[in-house]
């Protein structure tokens, strides 16, 4: 999977491209840290062109959600592929995000 | 049909798993979803696995099976050798009604692979942790 990020307007925009999967999870471990770095500032998620999404990814992203809310900002999950929605419905994951 | 894959214990393994459910797909047919969902399922086994099951730095085997039962059960068995675990009975209960504070991050591949297929059961056999899924994939 690959993930960029674009800044402005005081927000933060991560792109995520491919399939999350376990061993996906490890390198986005690393990847998301400059969202956790930026946790006060308004987050948003493009997942556009994630096809793919398991456990590991999931974990990782209600790490972000947790540091949003310790560091007082906020994230938005933008363009999800029915797929990948259902599993974050499943889990309850749904409930614990902004989707637009 | 029957279809069998045999992984290695190492999370680079994960990428086999794709092209074993397409090829059990173009034999059956499926529907996009559940070819999703049966990649995700099959993940979270075998990440159990690979994860839990042998101690750091061991390279050990595991093997998936794919068949079918009757008209509309499509059957998949992971098995392998590790230290003996029952993942429905021992993994961490998943709340799903909890906030984000309160979600834990145990137990949720567990959850998905019980949420996603019809029927789940484990034994423990031959020295082995067998873990047996069910979907009916005409439903």
């Amino acid at each position: 999977m690959n993930f960029s990020v674009k800044e402005g307007d005081g927000t933060l925009t991560g792109v995520l491209d491919g399939r999350l999967d376990t061993a996906a999870a490890q390198e986005f471990a690393k990847d998301i840290q400059v969202m956790m770095d930026n946790a006060d500032k308004h987050l948003i998620l493009d997942l556009e062109k994630l096809t793919f999404i398991s456990s590991s990814g999931l974990r990782l992203l209600l790490a972000l959600r947790k540091e949003t809310m310790a560091k007082g900002g906020d994230i938005t999950i933008t363009n999800v592929l029915p797929e990948v929605k259902q599993v974050f419905t499943i889990t309850g994951f749904y409930s614990l995000f902004q989707f637009q | 049909m029957q279809h069998e894959l045999t992984l290695y214990n190492e999370v680079k393994q994960i990428a086999l798993l794709p092209g074993f459910i397409e090829e059990v797909s173009n034999e059956l047919g499926l529907d996009e979803m559940l070819v999703f969902n049966l990649n995700l399922v099959l993940e979270e086994a075998v990440t159990n696995v690979i994860m839990y099951a042998y101690p750091k730095g061991e390279r050990h085997s595991m093997t998936l099976k794919a068949w079918t039962e009757g008209e509309d059960v499509l059957a998949f068995e992971l098995k392998d050798q590790g230290k003996p675990f029952d993942p429905i009975k021992e993994a961490p209960e998943v709340d799903t009604t909890l906030s984000a504070e309160e979600r834990g991050i145990g137990g949720l591949g567990i959850f998905l692979i019980k949420q996603m297929m019809d029927e789940v059961s484990y034994r423990y056999e031959d020295n082995s942790n067998i873990l047996t899924m069910k979907k009916n994939y005409k439903a």
